[in-house]
Formats: C-alpha cells, structure tokens, sequence
C-alpha cells in the first residue's frame, strides 16, 4: 500500500505534518495519510482553543475511530492560532482529505519547521 | 448447510425489524388532581403504553434477535460463556428471596446464611482467609481490591511512595481503569516471547513506588503464568501485593488456587466461573478474597456468625463501602446454588472438561495457535483474514463468534473459549464452521453476515452521527 | 448455627448427574478418550500446565448435591427469613411487578446472552437498551442516558467523577445534603478516592434544602451540588427551581437523585436546571431484593463523551435498515484503558430490561397514577399514626413520597423490636425516631400495622 508523502511541508516520527501557510510564522498541522488509515473511521477529534500553547512533542489532542483513541503530538512549540471547526462536525475530512481540508490546527511558531523530517525521511520512517 | 427456517411474525407499521415501543404507540399523559400543588409536580409525561398481548409480542420478537448460550455456542474468549442452570432461578424467585437490605439482622437469617456459606465456600475455592460479596461485577472487584491494597499501604504509612500500579499489557482494560480510579499510575509490563510475564523485566520494574502487581492467570493468552511463584516473590520484596484477577478461573478450579500462589487479593467473576447468567450485559457479581491481613480493609458490613445467629459487622479498618447495599443478591444466591450442586467434584471435573474442550477444539481448527500450552482458551490467528469478518461470517453459521482482535500480541486475534459445557459433537460442528470460514475469501467474509437478522452494521455512521433515544430519532 | 454444611440427601430422589462430575459437562468417557487421542495426551492432567509447587491437592469440603437436594436446602435456609411486612424504604422500595415482567425477562435469549459484542446477533436486547435509555432520558428530562449503572450510590460516584472530568468550575468540593445516606455517601467516597474531589455535607432544614443556606455554601470551590427528590426521609423538595438556578449562577453543576415512579410525576429535573440525573430505576422490574438494583445516569448531551458506561446508537445495516449497536465506546476501558470514563464492564442489563418492561405495562397514566398514590400512602399513614399517644408524625412539615419520619416518645430501637415481634419490619432512625414506608404492597396491612404501633406504644 502506497501513501501520499507530499513534499511541500515536513514531518515527525508520530505521523503529524507540519506545513506554512501565507502569514508569517504560522505553520499548519494535521495528521498524515499513513495515520489516518493505521486509525480507520475517524468519528471524533477533541483540539485545543485558540490562544492554547503547544511545546513539540506534547500531545495537544485525541483522535478517536470506532475502535481506538490516538493521542497527536505537535510537531512545534507556539501559540493555537486557529482551529478547523469543519472537523468536529465532519470528522470523516481528516480521512478523506488529511493533508488539505482535514488539517486540524494552525500555530504560530517561532521555531519553523526545518527540524522535521523531509518527505522522503518520512517515507522511510513508515 | 442445513438450515431451520420458520417464518415470523413481524409487525410492518413501521420500519426495522420490530418498531420501536415508541412507534407502537405513545401517550401524553398529564395528571389532573393530584395530591401534590402544581409547582411541585411536572407538566406530564410522554411514554408507550401497550397492553399486556401486545407487549409480549414485543419482547418475544426481539429475543428472536438475540443470541443467547441456550441458542448454541457462544465461545467468546475471557468471558467464559457457560450453561446457567435453570434452576438457579426458581430460587431467586422465591418470595421468601425478597428481603429489604435494612431489615434487622435477626429477620433476615436465611439471607444472612447464605452470605456467610458463600464467603466461606469462595474462600476455600480460592484458597483466601477473608471474602467480601459486596462488589456488584467484576470490575468493581477490582476497584475494591485495589482500594484494599491502597489501605493497606496507608495504615503500614506507606502511601506516599507506593503510587504505581503494575498491569501487563495483555491484561483485561478495567485492570488499568480499576488502578487509575483509585488514583494510581499505571506501569505497562510487556510480555516475554512466550507471551508470559518477563522475570527480568519485572524485577526492573518493581520498587518502592509499587503498590501491587495485578495478574491474570492463566493469562489472557490462556498460558499458566509459571513463573508465578517468582514473581510474587519479587513483588513481595519490593512491598508491593499480588492481586488476581479471576476472569480465567474456570481454568484452575480444583487444580489451583490463587491464594497458594502467593495472590493477596483476588475477585471472582461469577458469572463466568460460577455460571449465573449475564443477562444481556449484567448483572454480575465480583466477590474479592483476600489472605488474612487484610481481612480488617474489607468493605463494610461483613457477614459474620455469633453462636446460633448470623450477624453483620464493620471490619475495623475497613474501606467503606462500593454499592450502596451488599451487592447483587440474587446473583449471588444463584452463585452459592451452583457450587451447593457441583461441591469438589463437579468443581475439580469443570476445569478438567474445560481445558479438555479448548485444546480438542484447537486441535480441530485449521488456524495457527501461536501460544501454547493453553489451558480454557485457545488464541487463534486469523492470519491474512481480518478477524472482525472472520467474526462476522461465522454468525452466518449460527455460532457467535470468538473475541476479536485481542490479545493484540496475536495477530488477527481470534481468542476462543468453548467452555466445558460444549459436547464434542457441538466442538465438531463448531471446528468446522471456523474451517469453512477460514477457506473463503477476504470479499466474502468482508460482506458477511448474511442470515441474521441484520446485515452489517455501520458502526462509523453510528459513532459519527450519535442518536441514543427514540426523541433522537429523525429519520 | 441453624443448618449444617452437611446436606442431608437421603429424601432428595438420586441425581445420576454428579457421578460423572459436573452435571453441566455432557462428555461421557468415550468422547474424553477420543477428544485425548486427539490432541495426543493420555490423560486429561498432561494439560494442565501448573508446576507441582502450586498444584492444590486438598479438597475444597463442599460436597456435591442433588439439584433436588439444593433445592429442598436452599428453600429451608431462605424460609428462616422472617415473615415481616415491610414498611421499609430509605432508597429501596417496592412495587408490584407485574407477572409478564419474569415471564419476558426470563426467556433465554435475553437472560443468557453476553454484552452485545456482535451487534447483527444481538439486536433485540440492543433495541432494549435503546428503549431503556429513551424511557430514562423522558423521565429525567436530559438529553442522553445509559443503559444502566450497578445502583444509585455508584451512579452518583460516577456522577462526581464525569463533573471532575468535564469541569465548569474550578473547585474540587462536592456538596451534599445532610439526609444523604451514609452507604451513598460511603460509595461516594470510594469512588472519588483517586480523585482531588472531597466532599462536604450540606445542613438542611425540615428535611429539605433552603436556598438561602446553599447560597452561602456555593462558592468557588463548589464542582458538584447534589440534591435529591424525594429525599431518602421522604420529603419532596420545594425549591428546586430556585436550587437550579442558584447553582447555574455559580458555574457548578447540578446532580438529582431521584427514581422512576417519583420522576413521573415530581418535577422535571431537566426543566429546573439539572445538569446530571442519577438514581434508582429498580422501582421498575424488581422488587426489594436485598438492595440489588440498577442505577440511572442521565445527563445534558455537552457531557455525551464524558458519560461512563455503555451507550446503544441507532445506525443502519448494510442493507439500509434501521439497527443498534453499542456506540462510543472509545470512551470504555476495553479501548481506553486508564483514561476511560469508568471502569465499568458489565452493568445491570437485565434488570434494565425488566425495568422497561415494567413501564410500559404501567403506561404514562398508570406510572403517574402510581406515583400519585405514593404522595397519598403516607400522609394518610402519617396522619393516623399521628393519633397515637407519644407518636407524631411526619417530623417533617413537607409533602412526602412514599415515606417520612416518625418521633416516638419511647425508645426507637424497642419499638422497632417490638414492631417485628408483631410481624411488621420499619427503620430506627435515631433514639426517638423512626422511617416507615408505605406502597401498593403493603397497603393492604396499614390497618394492621397502625394497630400493633398503638399497641406497642401503651
């Protein structure tokens, strides 16, 4: 089974994706393809709010599917900038479209992203 | 295949396979001239009301959808789903069963009686100085047991350190819940490569942060834990306690005893080992056991024996109390009746066809058993099948089906458990159903079940979209 | 002791069953010799794997019996129990069950099924439960209930642990009345033990809580506030809309402890501001069985997911018919482990089953009706008791439900003896007072009973 790697964002060991976005410093966070298919249906995300503060490597939320809870972990440290409403009323988006429409947070960072894994890191690492 | 098939009645007024008691009929019904001023009383209430005809009707269709023991084979690994003998409730329902739980102790001997015989006849089963019938399911015994433990280390002023609780992965989920509602961390133990509890392993983890070490055996795996003298000597010395979880009891009764092995805490699960029906779900009963220091945290009141009469009492240093009366009653009426009937034989005589039936059944099934020797169950590998279908399709068959997918150190877990009250023409026919499964392909299993009473059920759609209430109903 | 260990079988007809051991194992000795053959062993002993150091030689003393013989002894031991009239209560009530209840509950497909795990085999006791939680969820006014806690002490235990998880305050205090009974309260306890939660106890006055009293209770602390209607004296509150509001004003959270019949007629608790309803729904479908019993847990759909406990959703099949399954149930400790809601595994499902067989024999006018009659037993009881020299009765200047307090101007404990001399059982309370609790089933022995009252107190 092939998974979609793409290469314009980077990645960390436990699956989550890390990308910019236009605004400065604020990088976009979801889980990966692999992820989401290792978790099955997803029927459930719990987030942090808004003016949350992340550290890399703690976990800041819960993805439920029928039969498992997975915990995410952020791939920087920052401040919650935004939080993708769409996913608590339509959750199957982080299944269907993980890397666009089913991010789950945006966070304002000051560390970047250039300590992440490479796509094709990361494609060695699944 | 040869099938019975008989057509049924079915009530079409609305749809699903038997409407709702909601769509059957429902009554707004607003009291007028009560006893009590308006303000204190609500506006009415809105509930079905059927006659009596049309409500057996209702439940008599819908207990043609279930699946019970007495339907066929119901090997679902751990949960020892054995025959419940018949009369067991006759007693239950006896009038002179029927007893408030404060009544004065002298007006209720024969209840009284009956608790005080089955705290003894567990005790000698498991070999504990001291047992409590008060928790009302198997969890709860944990839950109490581990609250045992945790008075324990407070009176001995050993509390504050003693902050962790040691569960091997493999273990029963309430064995981690139990631990972390009582407040306690939750060390993880990895099993060996033989799917056993790793000496070394736990020697590292041990220490003066340890609190207790909270063991099935035979393990999950359906593997005697060996070693189990060793490891209640390493828990021992590090001050920590040994608590037994009984879910697989059935497998040692008469041959061992968990108080022998060093356990100092154990629940019984009655429902599995003792045979009182689960009822859809419970009730259940989870008596603990504990060796004799002990005995002074059990709950209160304790059922004890002054001269000629039966009385109750508070242990002096007891934890309280973990349901609000003595616990399930009737189940344990049904408990003391099934051990009054089979005594040492039929004890001794359960396990021995119980082990006999697993490993017969196993040897039987052309699935891999990865680990072995094993004891009431068989943990079997579905292999390159998804054991969720393997499941599904052999509802097809009319059996319900193993645990799926779990223990998850088998891969595709298929963990089964016939019991001993299975014949070896039911083992046969059953060996053969899990044959059939195992030669068809991915694409049909993954379609099945087809001959039940529903069709695969769409779990995401339920968890996305909750709708727990008729009120919740749109569509 | 009244009855030996020893069972006397010698009347009980001979029971051929237990010489082949367990009369529930149908092997005879050739199937065990062909099932040895073929796993290769000889004996069934090779497959016990259990070192000689911890094998159990001895015998456990419980000698095999008769289903007969069982029968006849456990008939006799149960028949040593008293035959009082109970005018018991405190929590534990009792209500005529309807005969249809043990005839449906009892047939095998329901009481010898295991947790629906296999939902497509399982959909008549999913649609049960399914039931059950719409009865309890139109009776406790809130949005979702489960399908069954063990009792009422323990759902009011998971009622303080959902408000530690959910958290709309700060506190850590959970705040309960003084009439709260100290098995509750015990359970309470336990239950929070792991927990940073500590409980505080409410004063009441004439049996039922005053506002202006929980006011100067209520401060940041404040996680949980607990009341209950009726209380365990009987009182039916009378300020519970004033009680909802003042506790929302707070930001703590409201439980109700209440019960079936009771919520069919006193005043919705979804409609004074509860946040949790909690409680005893065995009033339905069982009688007074030794305080066995089955807990409601009904709440405000915000704590869906925090709720402990099983849950059955409707969902459809693939052949786009409407079905049942359990739901959620990542939030249960077989897939959560140490972060699930509760460590609850089994519940009380039967006993859920005969509960909504019960209310829908009963229907919205008979339950209410009942519950009618439960405001009017004792106040007539109370009032003719009230006649007696050295008694009065209520204590409590309140409406009540089903029972109330009585003070007596003899020793309690006496009285109570005395009383069950007489062939009637009610609660010592304290030195002076007394609980009597009246329904439908001991109604027709109130004449009875206030007659051996009086006569016990001349």
């Amino acid at each position: 089974m092939t998974f979609e790697i793409p290469d314009d964002r980077r990645y960390a060991e436990s699956h989550e994706w890390a990308k910019k976005t236009d605004a400065e410093g604020v990088v976009r966070i979801g889980i990966t393809d692999f992820a989401q298919d290792e978790l099955g249906d997803i029927v459930f995300a719990e987030l942090p709010e808004v003016g949350d503060e992340l550290s890399e490597g703690d976990e800041f939320g819960v993805i439920e599917s029928i039969k498992a809870v997975s915990d995410i972990y952020s791939p920087v440290t920052g401040t919650v900038e935004d939080v993708n409403g769409e996913i608590i009323d339509q959750p199957e988006l982080i299944n269907d479209d993980p890397h666009e429409s089913g991010w789950l947070v945006a966070v304002e960072t000051e560390s970047g992203i250039d300590h992440l894994l490479t796509a094709s890191e990361y494609e060695e690492h699944i | 295949m040869q099938q019975h098939r008989q057509a049924k009645w079915n009530d079409t007024a609305s749809e699903g396979h038997e409407p709702l008691l909601s769509e059957k009929d429902t009554t707004r019904y607003e009291p007028t001239d009560t006893h009590l001023p308006d303000e204190l009383t609500r506006e009415g209430v809105e509930l079905p009301s059927l006659s009596e005809p049309e409500l057996v009707r209702h439940y008599t269709r819908l207990s043609q959808m279930n699946y019970g023991i007495d339907s066929g084979p119901y090997p679902l690994g751990s949960c020892t789903m054995k025959y419940n003998p018949k009369f067991t409730e006759d007693l239950a329902a006896l009038p002179s069963a029927t007893v408030h739980p404060d009544r004065p102790s002298k007006s209720a001997q024969g209840t009284l009686q009956i608790y005080y015989e089955l705290q003894d006849y567990l005790g000698r089963i498991g070999g504990m100085d001291a047992v409590t019938l008060q928790p009302p399911a198997g969890a709860a015994g944990e839950l109490t047991g581990i609250l045992i433990a945790k008075a324990f280390h407070e009176y001995n002023g050993e509390a504050d350190p003693r902050d962790e609780i040691i569960v091997p992965s493999s273990a029963h989920g309430t064995n981690f819940a139990s631990a972390a509602m009582a407040g306690y961390d939750i060390v993880e133990l990895p099993a060996d490569d033989d799917g056993r509890v790793d000496l070394d392993v736990l020697s590292a983890a041990v220490g003066d942060s340890t609190a207790a070490l909270m063991l099935t055996n035979p393990n999950t795996l359906g593997l005697f834990e060996r070693d189990i003298e060793d490891i209640a000597e390493i828990v021992h010395d590090a001050g920590g306690l040994l608590y037994y979880d009984g879910a697989n009891l059935n497998a040692l009764l008469g041959r061992a005893r968990p108080g022998d092995m060093g356990f100092d805490i154990m629940h019984y699960n009655v429902h599995k080992t003792f045979a009182t029906p689960h009822g859809g779900g419970g009730p259940g009963a989870g008596p603990i056991g504990v060796r004799d220091g002990l005995a002074k945290f059990l709950p209160s009141p304790q059922v004890g024996e002054e001269g000629e009469e039966y009385t109750l009492f508070d242990p002096e240093e007891s934890i309280g109390k973990v349901h609000g009366s003595m616990g399930n009653w009737l189940v344990l009426l049904k408990t003391h009746a099934y051990i009054s009937r089979l005594g040492d034989t039929g004890l001794t005589d359960t396990s021995a066809k119980a082990v006999l039936n697993a490993n017969y059944l196993a040897s039987q099934v052309n699935l891999d058993v990865p680990f072995e020797p094993f004891h009431h169950e068989f943990v079997a590998s579905a292999a390159k099948k998804d054991a969720a279908d393997f499941a599904k399709k052999m509802l097809d068959y009319g059996v319900h089906p193993p645990t799926t997918k779990w223990p998850e150190i088998v891969d595709e877990a298929l963990m089964t458990e016939p019991t001993e009250a299975e014949s070896r023409k039911t083992l046969d026919q059953l060996a053969a159903a899990f044959n059939s499964v195992d030669d068809e392909g991915e694409d049909v299993i993954s379609e099945a079940p087809n001959a039940t009473a529903a069709k695969r059920i769409d779990q995401t759609k339920a968890a996305r979209e909750p709708v727990l209430s008729w009120q919740q109903i749109s569509d | 002791m009244q009855d030996s260990l020893e069972i006397d079988d010698s009347q009980a007809t001979r029971d051929r069953s237990n010489d082949r051991g367990s009369p529930f194992a149908p092997h005879d000795e050739e199937d065990v010799r062909l099932m040895l053959d073929a796993v290769g062993a000889t004996d069934v002993e090779e497959l016990f794997d259990i070192p000689d150091s911890v094998r159990f030689d001895g015998e456990f003393g419980i000698e095999a019996s008769s289903e007969q013989a069982v029968m006849q002894r456990l008939h006799r031991v149960l028949g040593t129990n008293d035959d009082v009239t109970e005018f018991l209560g405190r929590g534990h009530y009792s209500h005529y069950v309807p005969s249809v209840v043990d005839h449906l509950s009892l047939r095998s497909e329901f009481i010898t099924s295991y947790t629906q795990y296999q939902p497509e085999v399982s959909q008549g006791f999913l649609q049960v439960l399914f039931e059950f939680q719409s009865l309890v969820s139109e009776l406790t006014g809130m949005d979702v209930a489960n399908c069954s806690m063990y009792d009422a002490a323990t759902a009011l235990g998971e009622a303080a642990t959902l408000a530690d998880r959910v958290r709309e305050a700060d506190g850590s205090v959970v705040l309960v009345p003084d009439y709260l009974r100290s098995e509750r309260r015990d359970v309470l306890e336990n239950y929070t033990d792991g927990s940073d939660l500590s409980i505080r106890e409410l004063p009441t006055e004439g049996g039922m809580v005053r506002p202006e009293t929980l006011r100067s209770y209520l401060d940041d602390d404040v996680l949980l506030v607990y009341v209950e209607n009726p209380t365990s004296e009987g009182v039916i509150e009378e300020h519970l809309t004033e009680i909802g509001s003042i506790v929302n004003e707070e930001s703590s959270l409201l439980c109700v402890g209440s019960d079936l019949v009771a919520l069919s007629l006193l005043q919705n608790p979804g409609q004074f501001g509860a946040d949790i309803v909690v409680g005893n729904a065995g009033v339905l479908g069982l009688p007074n069985v030794y305080g066995m019993s089955i807990g409601i847990f009904a709440c405000r759909d915000d704590f869906l997911r925090q709720i402990p406990g099983r849950l059955v959703g409707a969902s459809r099949d693939s052949a786009g018919d409407r079905t049942y399954t359990l739901t959620l149930q990542t939030r249960e400790q077989h897939i959560r482990r140490e972060r699930a809601t509760s460590n609850i595994c089994s519940n009380q499902a039967w006993v859920a089953l005969r509960t909504a067989i019960h209310a829908t024999y009963l229907g919205p006018d008979g339950l209410t009706e009942l519950a009618d009659r439960c405001t009017r037993l004792p106040a007539r009881v109370a009032a003719e008791l009230d006649e007696i020299n050295g008694v009065s009765a209520p204590v409590n200047d309140a409406y009540h439900f089903r029972e109330f307090t009585v003070a007596v101007e003899r020793d309690a404990s006496e009285v109570v003896s005395d009383l069950v001399g007489e062939g009637f059982a009610v609660h010592e309370r304290d030195d002076q007072t007394l609980q009597v609790c009246v329904t439908e089933t001991n109604e027709h022995r109130i004449d009875d009973f206030i007659e051996s009252f009086r006569e016990v107190m001349e």
